[in-house]
């Protein structure tokens, strides 16, 4: 090919790059990034809680109820009787459906097949959760903050809802910041 | 009306006929050349045909389904047990649905395998064969996606593993979940919904166009048939409405029947990403190479043992592992252990099945010597007078079955209704046959004189 051939070529490439290049962000369209945990919402105050006590509560919450009362927005804010915090995505790593919190046993346990989940960390010990692979036999965690005046933040979540946690790597109390 | 009057009138249809035939000829529709065949020939032939006759059936039914279907959490279940319950022709309009899809699945899957024994996939189809698989995996996503619009305990369990395996794909699979599951299942729903009614019908339709052979049988007799199967299916199965889908309720689900293969894998504890993508996978990619691998001349499934021996095989994994799939043992106590199946013996007993059942088609074919075609039978003639006798039976017939059908559906009982429309379309189908053989013999007959 001729050099003159090859640059106007060369040029048209180029702006053909340069005018599509913005629909690089057509991607963005198909995700709802505020679902993902972004969001830094205030769930309850330390005061709220007693060791043993919980709080469910949606996250992230938006005001309409259809959303807000979707089962992938479900979480459980637990005080584990030593005073740790804890927040668990409430979706079943077995079949989705929704765990609740027995304050007397210290678990969760889900309602349909009997998946039993340990209040520090959320792995499952008994149910058909227990033996699914790692890291699909745990439940996801919320990431929360307290602040100095003892409000509870949550500002993310760790894991995959209705999936798992990879919860070999990041310990339960790693999730709780205070600030 | 005086005869020159309808003589005017034949022939204005005629003209206008004529005229539209030949604007026609600037359309694409020209390449297509539509056999209407003057006497019975093998519907193997042809299942693609009838494969795309019924995908126009679900077309039409699944669009008027969308006037009252609502895409929602928790409006989706109440809009289909509506339609079902309180929609007049509702009933009726789900279930032609509901076994149409059955249907498409069976007929793509039966195209499938009649094409690859007689070794169709050779002489420069390889791209109608490669397209056909795709089309056959879109088909089996668009029945996923379409059952689970229910909302129903069923429709959770097929979420939840799709997403599940989803999730697990190596590399992008955390990437491309949340496409489908959006903010929860507030929006998995309406994107199942769009990806249902639009966009895999959309590719389905383009991808037919370059499926589509240029010579396409349309053959009424079985098309009658076929629409009979649909409604005799229904009146015997009618489609159920499920459980509405509880997260505090734990329901022993079993899914659609072209799924019960994957989810006997998931029982048996295989890991999920490998029991619903990577098999199945391994399974399209078989097909998918098939033409590029079998490069001898021979057609005949007699001819290529091996090749034969590999869709046996096949077959009868599919098979056992469909059925093991559905099986529960309800003397167990929990849900669990209902489901569960013991990995060594499934494993055991589908890699036995399927080995075995190669090297027995391998070694029978290879063994054997070509014997000889058996003589063409002889065609049964009918005469003229017997074949108005059994027409006119044949009407009778299917007159007292649409009675049925008008009967049992005033009286509210929408399935035996469907049954009796499914006779009165294979009676049409035959009586259809009869007419056609007549019309054909009496031609022959007078090119004979
Ligand atoms: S859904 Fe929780 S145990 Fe099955």
């Amino acid at each position: 090919m001729p050099p003159r051939r090859l640059l106007l070529r060369g040029v048209l490439t180029a702006a053909l790059v340069a005018v599509v290049s913005p629909f690089v962000h057509v991607i963005d369209f198909f995700y709802r990034r505020e679902a993902e945990g972004v969001k830094r919402q205030k769930i309850a105050n330390m005061r709220d809680l007693t060791p043993g006590g919980f709080i469910y509560f949606s996250y992230p919450q938006t005001g309409d109820p259809k959303i807000d009362n979707d089962p992938f927005r479900q979480f459980v804010l637990i005080m584990t009787e030593d005073g740790q915090l804890r927040v668990y995505s409430r979706v079943c790593v077995h079949l989705w459906c929704l765990p609740s919190y027995i304050q007397t046993r210290r678990q969760l346990i889900c309602p349909c097949h009997g998946s039993i989940y340990r209040e520090e960390d959320g792995v499952a010990i008994e149910g058909p959760a227990a033996y699914q692979s790692y890291p699909t036999n745990a439940l996801p965690m919320g990431k929360i903050e307290v602040d100095g005046n003892g409000d509870i933040w949550m500002v993310g979540v760790d894991g995959r809802i209705g999936y798992g946690r990879e919860w070999h790597n990041i310990k339960p109390d790693e999730l709780v910041r205070r600030v | 009306m005086s005869s020159n009057n309808i003589k005017n009138v034949k022939e204005l249809v005629n003209s206008l006929w004529k005229w539209t035939v030949d604007r026609l000829e600037r359309t694409t529709i020209v390449v297509f050349k539509f056999t209407v065949p003057k006497q019975y020939v093998s519907p193997f032939g042809y299942l693609g045909t009838l494969t795309a006759i019924v995908f126009a059936i679900l077309g039409v039914s699944g669009a008027f389904l969308m006037f009252y279907y609502r895409p929602d959490v928790e409006l989706a279940f109440l809009s289909v047990q509506e339609i079902q319950e309180k929609v007049p022709f509702g009933y009726i309009m789900r279930n032609i649905h509901y076994h149409a899809s059955n249907l498409m699945v069976l007929l793509a899957v039966l195209h499938l395998y009649y094409q690859y024994f007689s070794g169709r996939y050779k002489i420069k189809n390889e791209v109608l064969w490669v397209t056909g698989v795709i089309l056959g995996v879109l088909t089996v996503l668009e029945a996923y996606t379409g059952y689970n619009l229910i909302m129903n305990q069923r429709a959770l369990l097929a979420v939840n593993i799709g997403m599940g395996l989803t999730y697990s794909a190596p590399l992008l699979g955390p990437t491309i979940a949340p496409i489908f599951l959006g903010g929860g299942l507030f929006d998995l729903i309406i994107r199942f919904y769009a990806l249902h009614v639009f966009i895999l019908p959309l590719i389905m339709l383009l991808l037919a166009v370059v499926h589509f052979p240029r010579a396409l049988v349309i053959d009424f007799p079985i098309i009658s048939a076929v629409v009979g199967v649909i409604f005799i299916s229904a009146g015997l199965f009618p489609a159920e409405l499920g459980i509405r889908f509880d997260l505090t309720r734990g329901v022993v689900e079993v899914p659609e029947w072209y799924l019960t293969a994957i989810y006997a894998f998931l029982r048996a504890g295989t890991e999920r990403f490998t029991a619903g993508a990577l098999l199945p996978l391994l399974f399209v990619i078989l097909f998918l190479i098939v033409p590029f691998v079998d490069r001898s001349k021979k057609l005949s499934w007699r001819d290529r043992p091996f090749f034969t021996a590999l869709g046996v095989a096949s077959i009868a994994l599919v098979a056992i592992t469909t059925v093991w799939g559905f099986y529960v043992d309800f003397s167990k106590e929990t849900a669990f252990d209902q489901l569960y199946i013991e990995p060594t013996l499934f494993y055991g007993l589908i890699g036995g099945v399927t080995l075995s059942s190669f090297y027995v088609t391998y070694f029978y074919l290879s063994r054997q010597k070509r014997g000889q075609r058996p003589p063409p039978t002889r065609p049964i003639v009918l005469s003229s007078r017997a074949s108005a006798v059994l027409m006119t039976t044949l009407l009778i017939l299917v007159a007292g079955a649409v009675a049925g059908t008008f009967y049992t559906y005033s009286i509210n009982l929408p399935n035996h209704s469907m049954f009796y429309l499914g006779v009165a379309f294979i009676l049409f189908g035959l009586l259809l046959h009869i007419y056609r053989h007549t019309i054909s013999v009496e031609e022959r007959q007078k090119g004979a004189k």
